[in-house]
């Protein structure tokens, strides 16, 4: 359309949509006149514009705005060239940082995606390539490794090692360094950046962001050469803008806290510039802030060039003598009057740390309890808003009023970590790969000397079991298998053959001070060498990421593929709150014992842990296991504690539906409770989030057999028993089960191998009693009780039993002494009634057995789950009375 | 001379008629920009809304030095940024369709929110090459196109970054639309 009648068109469109369409014909007519083409496109214009309604309402973003989600990181899952991407780890100025599997090697890698923006200019990237690859030819341990530099048309992109840690960014904003642990960090730094100067390689951006400290104190140097990029000069400009830089507030993404005057200047930059970052970041571990840090980039940036920077004395007290020098000569303004090496800088450091470490064991052997003897080791970082005249005691802050332990602590860590105690031993990979691996965890030795802290060793252990048994390609021996070899002194080889496992993960926990050490060794029993072991030093603080980075390592570390789910499960902490999980751990170290005082102990704990995170799942399923044992234990009200414990399941599924542990309690506490579907229903959805729990399929398997299922009733404890050979319960349950389906012969088989398991156990000796007397053997019957009876003389059930066989063989008089002894008891404590009626019932007293048993049901006895299956009823199941009751039950 | 600093001037100089000084500041805008989106998703997770001009204003205050600049600059600042985010938003609707047809990651599905507005959606490809032959007819309405709808400009920005009246943007905006849902639903 000629531009004329483009413009008329235009002028008649914008006049005719003020008017209602109604009346528009008219208008048209006189507007257009006979210009029919006109006409023509105004009209179908308008009818256009009508119809439009939305149309382009919305911005266009809101088209793609999916697109734009999804693309905003690269998916788990996402293959790049043989790359695998798990997830993003990290986003900064230069590109995205993702945490992938290497699938060639099967080993996780970091690949950082440059942004196009660095990407520009080809020489400038040969030249960054040309340096990267300098500094990871190094192969300094402190420097990381760079596997990979891929440029192509898609995406230029650096594939590192993978680095568990923080930056040191946030190390120093999270907690306060203490001064031993700067030193550390400080020399691990020199010595990296020395033996790059060696190689004539120089940083240029050495700042708290580009340093990882990981959990176990090693620090690692990233982005070697990278700076260059960043200095890069936009398209289109040539040297000739060089001269602005003298105003220049810093390159764009960087920061002029960490650059050296020379380099804010824009001027040549050599070793020297680094010595300056270093003295910057030194400063800044010890003082709480940077030197020249002002209110704008400019301040600082005429701070950095004109003024000295405060006296650290000012943010931190204290502070040797020494290391202020040390601080002040890297901090010059003329890089002449700096260290001139690195390596010079590195050994002042090196001195002092020995000095003081010196200093301090020998003020230590002459008076132990000189409390200022701890002084220098207890520095932590200042708080830079306190007045400076008014200086804070930071270098010796509470600890010197208390705990010479402490002090220790950090002598050691000192020792430790300045040794490189450090073990990686050769990587094996474990036998076959394909096959599903099989693995103990070995309960970790409490290395501490306060023997109150087995909670926490025990605890340990427990959690990365946990952990770890939510792998599906990864067979993990239960908690209870595995304890049994506590404090057991046997060969690895040994353990390993009893359990049927093929590696082992043994470890020991020392507490010292508010420091945690855990070693961990992965163990090939076949040759009883290692896999591969490794020390973790932790705040107490962070003992819940301690334990699921144990279990990611030794999970990484048997070369196990982990989907997706399985990566964020193992990486599911429970609670943020330390304190809180301290406490859950106690909770479950007591209720373990089983006994009335020591679980309504661990109740209390649990209750704590529930006060400190309310949000906290597992702790309530710990107090709904815990007020279900006490509902079991047959002395306390079950109407007063199972609907407690059915409460805190609740609560615990409401918090997290995804916990297995919660469906399993909630489970089991409806089965006691006689609600059977809805018991399996939730055994079921445990199960699907843990297949390899070895507690949901005894429990599952309980369920099973007493509502008289008893084919799958078998299947599920035989895979319980599987998955826990050496837990007695389960073989017990697997005889009492048998014996419920009519194989008396196989049942006493099956109690007989959980005798020699456990000789001291009770409950195998009492189904072997009613496997005797269901088969008429009622002496060896009274045998097996009485030996149930002595090892559990509290147990009323043993009482019931040993009575009822004495009546089966005739002995009246003796089970009557036994029956009165259970009516005297339950005037005064609760007795479950069933086994009052299982005693009148071997006595023949058939109505006084229907009248406990009536009790029983008013009381809502637990027991009387076993009412369908338990031999012992079979002489009353004709009766009409018993069929009633079975109904009630929902049992028949 | 920092990034901030070359990146007022190019546009200073761009402003002045060079058009060199463009196609330096092109990537860098849409570099800056691209990344602001992404951004901007990872931060309003839940709502799908691009706002467009708060993202355009702050990668201006990213990009442009604040003490060194007019009027001008932020119009063509702004001129140059929307022609980027309508390249940008084209570039994701092309990765869209490609994933489409490669039955990749995103359905095609019907988007049950857009069919209780009763709102169609709109093919950007398609769209980016009417606006094009839109453009040959009538200038000035595609940038105000580019300005409202790829950039989520309100009218008085729009007027303003185009020195036009607040008339003429309504004028032009009604009409271009009219035309190009034509162009859409032929």
């Amino acid at each position: 359309m000629a531009d004329e009648s483009w413009n008329k068109a235009k002028r008649i469109f914008a006049d005719a949509i003020k008017i209602a369409p109604a009346k528009r014909l008219p208008f048209l007519d006189e507007a257009c006149g006979n210009d029919a083409e006109t006409r023509r496109e105004v009209e179908s214009l308008l009818n256009s514009f009508d119809d439009a309604g939305s149309f382009m309402e919305q911005p266009a973003a809101h088209e793609v705005a999916d697109v734009i989600q999804q693309n905003k990181a690269l998916e788990a899952g996402k293959r790049f060239g043989h790359y695998e991407i798990v997830r993003q780890i990290g986003a900064g100025g230069m590109g995205e940082v993702y945490l992938a599997k290497d699938t060639r090697l099967e080993r996780p890698v970091a690949v950082k995606i440059l942004n196009e923006r660095f990407s520009h200019n080809e020489s400038n990237l040969e030249r960054f390539v040309k340096e990267a690859k300098a500094a990871s030819s190094l192969n300094h341990p402190n420097i990381l490794v760079i596997h990979e530099i891929g440029l192509s048309d898609e995406a230029n992109y650096i594939v590192s090692e993978f680095i568990e840690g923080d930056t040191l960014r946030d190390v120093i904003s999270e907690t306060s360094l203490k001064l031993p642990e700067i030193l550390d960090i400080a020399v691990q730094i020199a010595n990296a950046l020395a033996a790059a100067h060696t190689a004539k390689i120089v940083h240029r951006d050495i700042k708290p962001e580009n340093i990882i400290v990981r959990p176990d104190g090693f620090v690692k140097i990233l982005d070697f050469g990278l700076a260059k990029l960043i200095e890069q000069k936009p398209i289109g400009f040539e040297a000739s803008t060089v001269k602005h830089n003298e105003t220049a507030k810093g390159v764009i993404l960087g920061t002029v806290n960490y650059m050296s005057p020379e380099q804010a200047k824009g001027e040549k930059v050599d070793a020297r510039t680094d010595v300056f970052s270093f003295g910057v970041l030194l400063y800044e571990m010890i003082g709480g802030r940077t030197p020249f840090e002002g209110d704008s980039m400019s301040e600082t940036f005429a701070n950095l060039i004109n003024s000295e920077p405060p006296p650290l004395a000012r943010f931190a007290s204290e502070v040797p003598e020494e290391l202020q020098r040390i601080v002040s000569k890297s901090l010059r303004k003329k890089k002449d009057e700096r260290y001139q090496t690195m390596k010079d800088l590195l050994g002042d450091l090196k001195d002092l740390r020995e000095n003081l470490a010196f200093g301090e064991r020998l003020e230590r052997s002459h008076s132990p309890d000189n409390k200022n003897a701890t002084a220098v080791l207890q520095a932590t970082t200042g708080d830079v808003n306190q007045p400076t005249n008014e200086t804070n005691s930071i270098f010796t802050g509470k600890i010197k009023r208390s705990n010479p332990l402490a002090a220790l602590a950090a002598l050691l860590l000192v020792a430790i970590i300045g040794l490189g105690y450090y073990f990686w031993s050769a990587q094996k990979t474990a036998s076959n790969t394909t096959e599903k691996k099989s693995l103990a965890v070995l309960p970790f030795v409490n290395a501490s000397q306060d023997p109150g802290a087995e909670y926490l060793s025990d605890g340990v252990t427990e959690s990365i079991i946990n952990n770890l048994s939510q792998l599906s390609n990864l067979r993990v021996m239960s908690r209870n298998s595995a304890f049994r070899f506590k404090n057991n002194q046997a060969d690895t080889r040994n353990i390993a053959a009893q359990l049927g496992v093929e590696t082992l993960v043994t470890g020991d926990i020392k507490q010292l001070g508010d420091k945690l050490i855990i070693n961990v060794r992965l163990i090939d029993a076949s040759d009883d060498s290692q896999i591969w072991g490794n020390q973790y030093i932790k705040n107490s603080a962070d003992v819940i990421a301690a334990q699921y980075e144990i279990a990611q390592a030794v999970a990484r570390n048997l070369r196990l593929k982990l989907s997706t789910t399985e990566q964020q499960q193992i990486a599911k902490r429970p609670t943020e709150n330390a304190e809180a999980y301290q406490l859950y751990l106690r909770g479950r170290f007591h209720v373990f014992r089983l006994t009335l005082p020591e679980i309504q102990q661990g109740i209390s704990y649990f209750q704590q842990a529930i006060n400190l995170d309310p949000n906290y799942a597992l702790a309530y399923a710990g107090l709904s296991d815990a007020y279900r044992s006490l509902a079991l234990g047959s002395e306390l009200l079950p109407t007063e504690f199972l609907p407690k414990a059915q409460t805190a399941a609740n609560k615990a599924i409401e918090l997290d539906d995804a916990l297995s542990e919660a469906h399993t309690t909630l489970g089991a506490t409806l089965f006691w409770q006689w609600n059977w579907n809805e018991s399996e229903n939730q055994f079921k959805r445990a199960l699907e989030l843990n297949p390899n729990e070895a507690n949901v399929h005894i429990f599952y398997a309980h369920l099973l057999s007493n509502t008289g299922r008893h084919a799958e009733a078998l299947a599920e404890i035989k895979r319980a028993r599987e998955l826990d050979p050496l837990f007695p319960f389960a073989g017990a349950l697997e005889g009492q089960f048998l014996l419920h389906a009519g194989q008396p012969d196989e049942a006493l088989d099956r109690l007989r191998k959980t005798f020699e398991l456990a000789p001291n156990f009770w409950m195998p000796h009492l189904f072997a009693a009613s496997v005797y007397s269901q088969k008429g053997l009622f002496e060896e019957a009274v045998a097996e009780a009485r030996k149930a009876r002595e090892l559990s003389p509290t147990q009323t059930v043993s009482v019931a039993n040993e009575s009822y066989v004495l009546a089966k063989l005739g002995k009246k008089a003796e089970a009557r002494t036994l029956l009165n002894e259970l009516l005297k008891l339950s005037e005064t404590r609760f007795v479950p009634p069933v086994h009052l009626a299982v005693i009148y019932n071997g006595l023949g007293e058939t109505d006084k057995a229907f009248e406990w048993l009536e009790k029983g049901y008013e009381q809502r006895d637990p027991k009387m789950a076993f009412l369908k299956v338990d031999p012992k009823w079979n002489n009353l199941r004709s009766e009409p009375r018993f069929v009633e009751l079975l109904q009630r039950l929902r049992l028949s | 001379m920092n990034e901030t600093q070359q990146i007022t001037q190019m546009l200073r100089d761009w402003g002045g008629g060079n058009r060199e000084a463009l196609e330096g500041l092109m990537p860098l805008v849409y570099d800056e920009l691209h990344r602001q989106a992404a951004n901007f998703l990872r931060r309003e997770r839940s709502d799908h809304t691009l706002q467009a001009t708060a993202l355009i204003n702050e990668t201006y205050l990213k990009l442009i030095d604040q003490r060194d600049v007019n009027w001008e600059s932020r119009t063509h600042f702004f001129a140059i940024a929307a022609s980027m985010m309508r390249r940008i938003l084209v570039d994701y609707a092309r990765t869209k369709n490609r994933e489409k047809r490669g039955g990749g990651a995103i359905k095609l599905t019907l988007n049950e929110d857009a069919l209780v507005s009763k709102e169609r959606s709109i093919d950007l490809m398609a769209l980016d090459q009417a606006l094009t032959r839109l453009e040959k007819h009538d200038e000035q309405q595609a940038r105000i196109v580019e300005l409202r709808y790829f950039s989520g400009l309100t009218l008085e920005e729009t007027a303003a970054a185009l020195k036009v009246s607040r008339t003429t943007v309504v004028n032009d905006w009604a009409m271009a639309k009219a035309w190009l849902h034509r162009e859409l639903t032929r």
